[in-house]
């Protein structure tokens, strides 16, 4: 490799980091301030399947999380702005301050709460294991079983549960929503799948009846919550009172109630 | 400019990162000798004269030219289960990569033969040499060198295409910076070191190819 190859190579990396470096935001304003001044709250979402973010039969963005900060613009007086993102761009989104807020089914870590703060817990999920009906697994014994395939998705709880519930078997990590893992065990691609209890319960609803077996066994408890930047503290304090309030008040029972815990946004999506 | 960026989490994961390029290389190293088979199957058949034998090489440069590879690694993966055929997502990957660079193999290879003067072709009838021994011994020695340059240039796009395995659950060198970005929050430092491990790729092929072309050049033809 010749020297202007060499430093090519470095101009070359330096721009892919120039790029991907998220741009640090001034904080002299609060973020809250920033919402109420331009009065639009800017949400980023992903879309990863009902019930929490999903593009419903009418084409309209709904979800459990949807409705939950279309209510938060609400009370704060603002409006709401979504911006869609996969994943890898949900962060580099609320770091650039694209976003204000990340309202993604994203449970808390430690680890990763050394890089955004969280608030309070919204709701609760666990994560249950499926396979496909009518098939060699009927129970999740079965996917214990030396040689079993088990589809989580890349960084959920699942994920992180299965070397301990299924240490026999062998994991496949995906990236993406809850639907892949269901194509991969409708199509053999894996024997089971591990996936939060209302995801699977929503998600195969899409497919025809008797596709999947899902096991009631809950394999973890796990909490979601919404992300800001560490320097938008006005906000956090803000979205935990909305927390507070809305649980109080039952209007975030109602919430769950209709999106996750029944049917009954299926009438209306 | 890189002041932000946390090297020392970048290190930590190190080990897998080192284990995603591994697998990327590997994946690459057999998608290219595939896609070479195949492109020089497919050209072999679409550049002889019998009709009934060119149409299907013809179909298959124009179906994978047209189509995106992220549906051709989709419809392989979810697709083929439903003619009964599951295959593991290691083998998937290879077949979608060798399918998919195989048909731009194959018009770089065509391209090269047909950039052989026509004259020489002529000339080599006239002295009594048969078709294969035209094709072996004056078009071919001429063609392959013309082709070794975008046949790297296709190669370094079939190593960066190799990323779309990681959504077929293949763990390979994008998957591993996927890693960090989902463990830490940290998706700079995740992309940086996927971006790193392909650039020492790049720059692999591309001596790689310098060196060859300096050995072997014909004297009279770049």
């Amino acid at each position: 490799m010749g020297r202007l190859d060499a430093i090519a190579g470095v101009m070359a990396l330096a721009g892919v980091a120039a790029v991907a470096v998220p741009a640090a935001t001034p904080a002299e304003a609060g973020t809250l301030e920033d919402i109420i001044a331009r009065g639009e709250l800017r949400v980023a979402v992903q879309t990863q399947g009902p019930p929490f973010s999903f593009m419903d039969k009418n084409g309209q963005r709904s979800g459990s999380a949807i409705e939950l900060t279309t209510l938060m613009a609400q009370e704060m007086g603002v409006k709401v702005v979504y911006l869609d993102f996969d994943w890898d761009g949900l962060l580099p989104a609320l770091m650039s301050g694209k976003a204000d807020m990340l309202a993604a089914d994203m449970t808390p870590t430690l680890a990763r709460a050394t890089q955004v703060a969280f608030t309070k817990p919204f709701m609760y999920v666990g994560a249950v294991a499926f396979a496909k009906q009518g098939g060699e697994i009927a129970s999740v014994e079965d996917c214990k079983k030396p040689g079993a395939t088990v589809a989580v998705l890349l960084g959920s709880t699942g994920e992180k549960l299965a070397p301990t519930v299924f240490p026999e078997a062998e994991i496949k990590s995906f990236k993406g929503g809850g639907t892949l893992l269901l194509d991969a065990v409708a199509s053999g691609q894996a024997d089971c799948g591990v996936n939060d209890n209302s995801a699977v319960k929503a998600q195969t609803a899409a497919y025809p009846e008797g596709t999947f077996a899902i096991f009631d066994q809950m394999l973890s408890k796990e909490p979601l919550a919404y992300a800001v930047r560490y320097d938008s503290m006005d906000l956090l304090t803000w979205g935990n009172l909305f927390i507070d309030t809305v649980e109080l008040d039952g209007r975030l029972q109602k919430n769950l109630d209709y999106w996750v815990n029944s049917d009954a946004w299926k009438a209306d999506h | 400019m890189l002041g932000g960026l946390n090297t020392r989490v970048m290190l930590e994961y190190l080990p897998e990162i080192w284990q995603g390029f591994l697998s990327t290389l590997w994946l690459s190293a057999a998608g290219f000798l595939g896609a070479m088979a195949l492109g020089v199957l497919a050209c072999a058949l679409a550049i002889q004269p019998l009709r009934w034998l060119r149409a299907p090489a013809v179909a298959y440069v124009d179906v994978i030219r047209a189509t995106p590879l992220l549906a051709q690694l989709y419809f392989l993966y979810f697709g083929l289960p439903r003619l009964g055929i599951v295959l593991p997502e290691m083998l998937i990957g290879i077949i979608a990569l060798s399918l998919n660079s195989g048909a731009y193999m194959a018009e770089i290879i065509r391209s090269g033969i047909l950039s052989i003067p026509r004259g020489q072709v002529e000339a080599g009838m006239s002295t009594g040499l048969s078709y294969l021994q035209r094709m072996r011994l004056i078009v071919l020695p001429q063609a392959l060198r013309a082709t070794v340059s975008p046949v790297i240039g296709q190669t370094i796009v079939l190593v960066k295409d190799s990323s779309l395995l990681s959504l077929i659950s293949v763990v390979e060198l994008t998957r591993a910076g996927q890693r960090i970005a989902i463990d830490r929050f940290m998706p700079v430092e995740g992309l940086v070191a996927t971006a790193l491990g392909y650039l020492v790729l790049y720059y692999a092929l591309k001596s790689a190819a310098g060196a060859w072309s300096a050995r072997n050049a014909l004297p009279g033809r770049g």
